[in-house]
């Protein structure tokens, strides 16, 4: 079983029909219990960080999903907001503390280009920046669909699998250890989106 | 870079679509227009005149988002949070709203809050005054509300719209073209992605939607355009004349 996280924000239905889709048998949840008897968590999410971190606090999610994510290192996918709440710290409507499970802060989208309209919103290039499990039958430059006004940069370098361009290059995608997040959503990104979904639930 | 999206629109009364050349609403055909069609992003409108009862179009909805990878916006009534929520729990990653932004605009606001600003698109159906200018309608363009597009447009956005779409009353259905002027006044007034809607009846329409008009995504109504290999044809078109769009 896939657990799917529920802390009430989110497009949780089209998560787990993608999942679905591709031969998983998916489990919303917002209980720690039934999502630690889950093999593999997808916490995905659309919103505000900090309305999410509220809600995350609130369900008393915060610490039994680290225990099993840090701890028992079970795999783990964040999706868009999801992704950008694995990190330490955001900006997002004043400063925030996140999930700290991956060193990285939270800014704003600041395009060079003054004319490119934020959020940013449509199909764009996930450049492959190193290989990663997840982009199995990916080819490089395949585009994925974003919605986001926000950005996540890891500290570590290292740990970002993937770049996308919009008024100058952000990270698109990370992974570290069993702890996987895009900013782009795989479960709305047709078939390359499908595939890459795939193999995080099949190779992580 | 970031692509132009070309958008296709269905309108449902009472569950069932309309405005087609299909006579016999089949709604197992999303799988192929979905995943073979290469349709970068769908909208879903209940347009029913009778208030309350959105049972239909909801089931609708849920069987269509079952198989639909790709964004899908979902609107056509909605007042309250509670309607919001009933399309999101159907599979909608955003809704649409319209009448009940001009009634009561801190709806804006609160789906902003709740779903965060990418989950509203504010729909502005628009005609054209006899100044020059134009004038927003509401209830499906039948109550004048004396208010201007961009300007309601700006305001939406400032309230929390993440997107912005534009239709003209009077080209919807005339395949003579968007109204450019309409679709650039609003581009021009928000930073925030622009769709437009009506009266698209041909490819070069979607170039001009993006080059004139200023829109971020070009919309069409009209599915009867879309058999077979259209909108692979639309896109192949936009491309060759310098518009970057998913191939």
């Amino acid at each position: 079983m896939i657990g799917i996280i529920d802390y009430g924000l989110g497009n949780l239905t089209s998560v787990a029909g993608a999942v679905e889709k591709v031969g998983f048998e998916p489990k919303i949840s917002g209980e720690a219990a039934v999502l630690g008897d889950c093999g593999k968590l997808i916490l995905p999410g659309v919103g505000a960080f900090g309305d999410g971190m509220r809600n995350l606090r609130q369900r008393n999610l915060v610490e039994p999903l680290t225990e099993l994510v840090m701890k028992a290192g079970k795999p783990i996918l964040g999706i868009c907001l999801g992704f950008q709440l694995l990190a330490k710290k955001s900006e997002e409507f004043g400063d925030h503390e996140g999930l700290g499970w991956i060193d990285a802060k939270v800014t704003g989208l600041k395009p060079d280009d003054k004319t490119l309209r934020i959020p940013h919103v449509g199909w764009n290039e996930l450049y492959q920046s190193a290989d990663s499990i997840l982009f199995d039958d990916v080819p490089d430059e395949s585009l994925f669909y974003y919605v986001h006004t926000y950005k996540m940069e890891p500290a570590d370098p290292s740990i970002r699998i993937g770049e996308c361009d919009y008024g100058g290059r952000f990270t698109a995608a990370v992974q570290s250890g069993s702890v996987f997040g895009t900013q782009f959503h795989p479960e709305k990104s047709q078939r390359y989106g499908l595939t890459l979904l795939r193999n995080f639930l099949e190779k992580s | 870079m970031l692509r132009h999206r070309l958008i296709t629109v269905l309108t449902f009364n009472d569950g069932t679509l309309f405005r087609t050349k299909l006579f016999e609403p089949d709604y197992r055909y999303t799988h192929n227009f979905v995943d073979s069609w290469l349709v970068d992003e769908i909208v879903m409108l209940d347009v029913t005149r009778k208030e309350g009862d959105n049972r239909a179009f909801l089931d609708v909805v849920t069987q269509f988002a079952h198989d639909c990878f790709v964004p899908l916006a979902v609107g056509g009534g909605i007042r309250t949070l509670d309607d919001v929520r009933k399309f999101m729990t159907v599979g909608g990653d955003k809704v649409v709203v319209n009448s009940g932004a001009v009634e009561r605009p801190r709806l804006i606001s609160e789906i902003a809050e709740a779903y965060g600003t990418q989950c509203v698109v504010l729909s502005i159906d628009a005609r054209q005054t006899d100044g020059g200018g134009y004038e927003v309608y509401s209830a499906c363009g039948r109550n004048a509300t004396g208010m201007d597009p961009a300007d309601w447009a700006k305001q939406g956005e400032d309230r929390g719209a993440g997107e912005i779409m534009i239709t003209s009353i009077e080209r919807d259905g005339s395949l003579q073209g968007y109204d450019l002027d309409l679709c650039r006044r609003v581009a021009d007034a928000v930073s925030v992605p622009v769709l437009v809607l009506g009266g698209a009846g041909s490819w070069k329409h979607f170039v001009e939607g993006v080059e004139e008009g200023g829109a971020s995504a070009v919309c069409t109504q009209n599915i009867y355009h879309f058999t077979e290999n259209s909108i692979l044809s639309a896109k192949k078109f936009l491309a060759e004349r310098g518009v970057p769009v998913r191939l």
